[in-house]
């Protein structure tokens, strides 16, 4: 396994941000040197997780994204399709971290209001249902502009009846889904079930997963303000 | 010193535990009903896993103890000062220097460029991205600032690219709305949503909840408008 190559990515993600902080923790803000101390423990502790954590994933979730799109794909059955779309996308997006990371900060931000695990969970479930439907897509060949002109129209309209606390929060939970985990998860799933279909359109089927998924979480957080707010 | 290095690991441990539950137990039914993998595959996949289970760990305690402390530092830090509008011009400089250096938006660029046949190179797409970011973070600070409403980036910026969509080709819009998620990579979720969280704590008269969260939605966008941008130029050469 590529340790060394996974190693200088993530360093070179994390290192310059690191130290455009460390210059603002000496000028600006002249932090202690206990907080000092504890920020560069932090970023070592990042950068070492990360690593280990990419290493992981590339070298498990990408075949059982793939394996999974396969038999997807050859079972041949709408509601198998649909079920294991879902329930991909929601157990693939609880365990993405900035999914954790977000909702951890909005419970903190709400004092408790928003709950992290209510969170967590309805924007996973967003995430699995609109898997589903780009899953679909693929069966049917629908144009994917139609699914995302639909989608964000959707999510407009419901923008009028949701709360103001919801709103940025929702759009927020749409970013924040499609991270590390399951954008290579999901464009394995892609590839897997078109490598099969094959065809000419291979290539453009493989595109417009992650887009769709990330509208999911919008509408999800929207419900939730609406239902709760 | 150990009690505030340790602080809260226990959380991320059940965190990541629960996060994780699901998808092996899905896996491993899956693998029992219907893929059957030999045990010599399957044991790699799990070693695999423990991997993003310990990363995953570690990953978020480091980001809680050191990005995400940091950024709501810097950020009450900065609101609090009478010149809080510094926090404009530092918003910008760390939204570029975040984007510039993801590698997951170096991949998205190289693919542009094979997508467009080499015509949007992707050094172009780099800076374009990473000052649209950095745009994207100066106008949540401004937001923080100022309490404009959110909607009224967000509803031009998704009509501007409902219109565009019907001058590229389809191919663009995919790639488009796929990269909505690749700016918004682990130290904007992290250390620039504590700043801006953390700024408009110490701003007066700013909500965290409405004013401090809606940066990843306006970075978010930032890919959506610039692919879609060059996807016009692009049609037009």
């Amino acid at each position: 396994m590529n340790i060394k190559e996974t190693m200088v990515e993530v360093l070179t993600a994390i290192l310059p941000i690191t130290l455009v902080i460390l210059l603002l923790q000496l000028t600006v803000i002249k932090a202690e040197l206990q907080d000092f101390f504890s920020f560069l423990v932090g970023v070592i502790l990042t950068v070492l997780g990360f690593t280990l954590f990419l290493i992981g994933v590339k070298s498990s979730l990408l075949s059982m994204g793939e394996m999974l799109g396969v038999s997807l794909f050859k079972s041949g059955k709408i509601w198998f399709v649909l079920g294991l779309g879902v329930a991909v996308g929601f157990s693939v997006t609880l365990a993405e971290p900035g999914v954790q990371i977000l909702a951890n900060q909005i419970e903190r931000v709400s004092s408790g209001d928003i709950s992290k695990n209510l969170l967590v969970m309805v924007v996973s479930l967003g995430v699995g249902i609109f898997l589903a439907l780009s899953l679909i897509r693929i069966v049917f060949r629908i144009p994917l502009v139609y699914l995302i002109l639909s989608g964000y129209g959707l999510v407009f309209i419901l923008a009028i009846f949701t709360p103001e606390n919801f709103l940025a929060v929702s759009f927020d939970a749409g970013g924040a889904t499609t991270g590390p985990i399951t954008v290579p998860f999901i464009l394995s799933l892609g590839v897997g079930m078109s490598s099969i279909r094959g065809g000419q359109t291979l290539s453009e089927d493989s595109f417009g997963f992650v887009g769709l998924a990330s509208i999911g979480p919008i509408l999800a957080v929207m419900i939730l303000g609406v239902i709760f707010g | 010193m150990m009690a505030i290095l340790l602080a809260g690991f226990w959380d991320a441990v059940q965190d990541v535990l629960w996060a994780l539950m699901p998808l092996i137990v899905f896996f491993l039914l899956f693998n029992f009903i219907s893929l059957k993998l030999p045990a010599k595959e399957l044991s790699k996949i799990l070693r695999s896993l423990s991997l993003v289970f310990f990363g995953l760990i570690l990953f978020l305690h480091g980001v809680n103890i050191g990005f995400i402390s940091a950024g709501g530092a810097i950020g009450q830090t900065l609101g609090a000062l009478q010149y809080n509008w510094l926090l404009i011009p530092i918003g910008f400089l760390l939204g570029f220097v975040v984007t510039f250096a993801e590698p997951a938006i170096q991949i998205l660029n190289i693919e542009v460029e094979k997508v467009s046949g080499g015509y949007i190179k992707s050094k172009l797409m780099l800076y374009f991205m990473s000052i649209g970011v950095a745009l994207a973070v100066a106008l949540s600070m401004i937001r923080i600032l100022t309490g404009i409403s959110l909607w009224y980036f967000l509803v031009p910026g998704y009509l501007l690219a409902f219109i565009l969509i019907r001058f590229v080709k389809p191919i663009f819009v995919a790639i488009a709305f796929d990269s909505g998620g690749v700016v918004t990579g682990p130290m904007i979720a992290t250390f620039i949503l504590a700043l801006t969280v953390g700024s408009s704590y110490a701003v007066e008269g700013s909500n965290p909840i409405t004013d401090g969260f809606g940066m990843i939605a306006l970075v978010a966008m930032v890919p959506i408008l610039s692919v879609l941008i060059l996807g016009v130029l692009y049609g037009n050469k």
